[in-house]
């Protein structure tokens, strides 16, 4: 049957889910509609090999425009401001209609934003698209003394970029250790360390208590009366899902769409994916919302597959990383559910990793090493922990027991 | 084929089956890996960051990038998921008498 598919939200889980269907069905209208005037394209690299010009623009693109129309998907530019869920439409803010018969939501995150009492909201910067990246870019290349507020992934990666480009950066962490308290302290440690070789500074459980402009100079002024002198802020202080346009509907919302196993949302011939979902995952019995590269690429084909009737449950165990200077950090699993900790290695050069199991069994594991380090016992360990392996803990903690001979026992 | 270019890597038994090792070669890096049905060879780095796919995992016929989980067929080179896109290169590999050669261009 044909029908008419809309994606809202051209980015990565929008893509995929856009192929995936195509596969699976060759007459239906596939339609992306995306507020951003790009082709989809990856994030990672905005805030590492983007901002130190080691990529450029078209090194981002998922996919040519070509290949999109060999598919017969449609993008269109446009940025969708209501939705009326009974007639199955969504209106732009020019009043153009576009009605679906199924509708997937990708709309992804929006950073959070610091809400200053004077008028300087405009004088921080954020990083989540493009053109925000440009931006930066752009800004910094005068500028020396660079203050990035939030000590989470993206800061750390913008922070590990600027100080590769030369510049005085310093960091400013709300908690006591760096990227929360998912990552365990030991390596949060070691990435701190890193960044003080590397000449950053790290300030660790301060607040923000206001912001002045002084002769173009920026003077943050912290709850313990600190002061620190900046030529430019940049903000990373977490994200929160993409629903202000479903906020007064009837879609079931609870830190994301809430949707189930098949990525279906509470109304019929809705589906979300990606960023924006607050998804049911029956591996671990529990709704959780992801925000990663590996996430919006396999929830986007589940998605994909579910609306062009393939029904399909989403069981990819999680697995994200994040690079900064020369380490790669990679997390699998989910590691805030454990009774016990387990060490292998303990030097970033041959890598270390913690794996957090529960009942004898791997729920998560998290690695930090020389960039290639922990890639393969990570991987590893989502194969164990997928198939409920009960490992032996010699193995686990033993750097010099191979832990692929694990698998393929399998 | 010049006979010159067939370069010895090393021993058959140097290899476990369904693994790799690396083998570096003048200024060039390459893997050299043992599947079920015999020996392959490729490029040493991934296509997408300069990263050494010895620390990859090898499943079935595929390579899988330790830093981003791009993975590629070892006896074709092709990227097979993203992040990495561009193919990698692949080079013949030839056993006489239980040693490993590979052909480098
Ligand atoms: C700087 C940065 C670095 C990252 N680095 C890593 C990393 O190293 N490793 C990792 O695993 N993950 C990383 N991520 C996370 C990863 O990129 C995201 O999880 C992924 O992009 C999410 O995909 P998505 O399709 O859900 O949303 P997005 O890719 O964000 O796409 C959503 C799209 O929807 C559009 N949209 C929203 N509302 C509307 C509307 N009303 N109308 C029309 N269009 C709309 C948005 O403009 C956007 O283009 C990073 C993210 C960022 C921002
Ligand atoms: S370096 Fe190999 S996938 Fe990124």
């Amino acid at each position: 049957m044909k029908n008419n598919i809309i994606i809202l939200g051209g980015g990565q889980a929008g893509i995929y889910a856009a192929r995936e269907i195509r596969q699976n069905d060759t007459e239906s209208n596939i339609k992306i509609l995306s507020e951003e005037n790009l082709l989809p394209y990856e994030r990672p690299p905005l805030s590492k090999d983007f901002l130190l010009d080691k990529k450029n623009e078209d090194d981002l693109y998922f996919h040519s425009i070509e290949v999109l129309k060999n598919e017969n998907i449609d993008f269109e530019n446009v940025l969708i401001n209501k939705v009326d869920f009974e007639h199955k439409k969504l209106f732009s803010k020019n009043e153009d209609v576009y009605t679906y018969d199924s509708l997937l939501i990708s709309t992804g995150s929006d950073n959070k934003r610091l809400s200053l009492d004077n008028n300087l909201n405009d004088d921080v910067y954020y990083l989540r698209n493009l053109e925000e990246a440009k931006i930066i870019k752009e800004k910094v290349s005068d500028k020396n003394k660079i203050t990035i507020i939030g000590g989470g992934f993206i800061g750390l990666e913008i922070a590990s970029s600027l100080s590769q480009l030369q510049k005085k950066v310093t960091v400013i962490e709300i908690g006591n250790q760096l990227m929360g308290r998912i990552i365990p302290k030991q390596i949060a440690d070691l990435v701190q360390n890193t960044h003080i070789e590397q000449g950053n500074e790290i300030i660790l459980n301060k607040q923000i208590d206001k912001i002045i402009k002084k002769n173009g100079i920026y003077e943050i002024l912290l709850n313990d009366n600190s002061i620190i002198e900046t030529d430019f802020v940049i903000a990373g202080i977490g994200s929160t899902p993409s629903v202000k346009l479903f906020e007064n509907t009837n879609l079931k919302l609870d830190n994301g769409i809430v949707t189930n196993q098949f990525c279906e949302t509470s109304i019929k011939d809705v589906y979300a994916a990606g960023d924006v979902c607050n998804f049911y995952h029956p591996f671990y019995e529990r709704n959780m919302r992801l925000e990663s590269y590996q996430h919006a690429q396999n929830h986007g084909i589940c998605a994909g597959k579910n609306i062009a009737g393939v029904k399909t449950e989403y069981t990819s165990i999680p697995w994200m990383w994040s690079d900064q200077f020369n380490l790669n950090l990679q997390l699998t699993g989910i590691c805030d559910d454990y009774d016990e900790i387990i060490a292998r290695g303990n030097d970033i050069n041959s890598g270390v990793i913690y794996f957090f199991l529960k009942n004898k069994i791997i729920k998560g594991a998290c690695g930090l090493g020389i960039a290639g380090k922990v890639g393969r016992d990570i991987r590893i360990t989502s194969k164990l922990t997928e198939k409920n392996t009960i490992v032996d803990k010699q193995i686990l903690s033993d750097q010099n027991q191979k832990l692929n001979k694990l698998i393929q026992k399998q | 084929m010049s006979e010159e270019n067939w370069i010895e890597v090393g021993s058959t038994d140097s290899i476990e089956e369904e693994d790799l090792i690396r083998f570096d070669h003048q200024d060039k890096t390459f893997c050299v890996y043992r599947l079920t049905d015999g020996f392959y060879a490729t490029d040493g780095i991934c296509t997408h960051e300069a990263v050494h796919l010895e620390d990859g995992l090898v499943m079935d016929d595929e390579i899988e990038c330790p830093m981003h989980q791009g993975i590629f067929n070892i006896k074709s080179g092709e990227a097979l998921s993203p992040p990495a896109c561009e193919d990698l290169k692949t080079y013949p590999v030839k056993v006489d008498n239980d040693k490993i050669f590979i052909k480098i261009d």
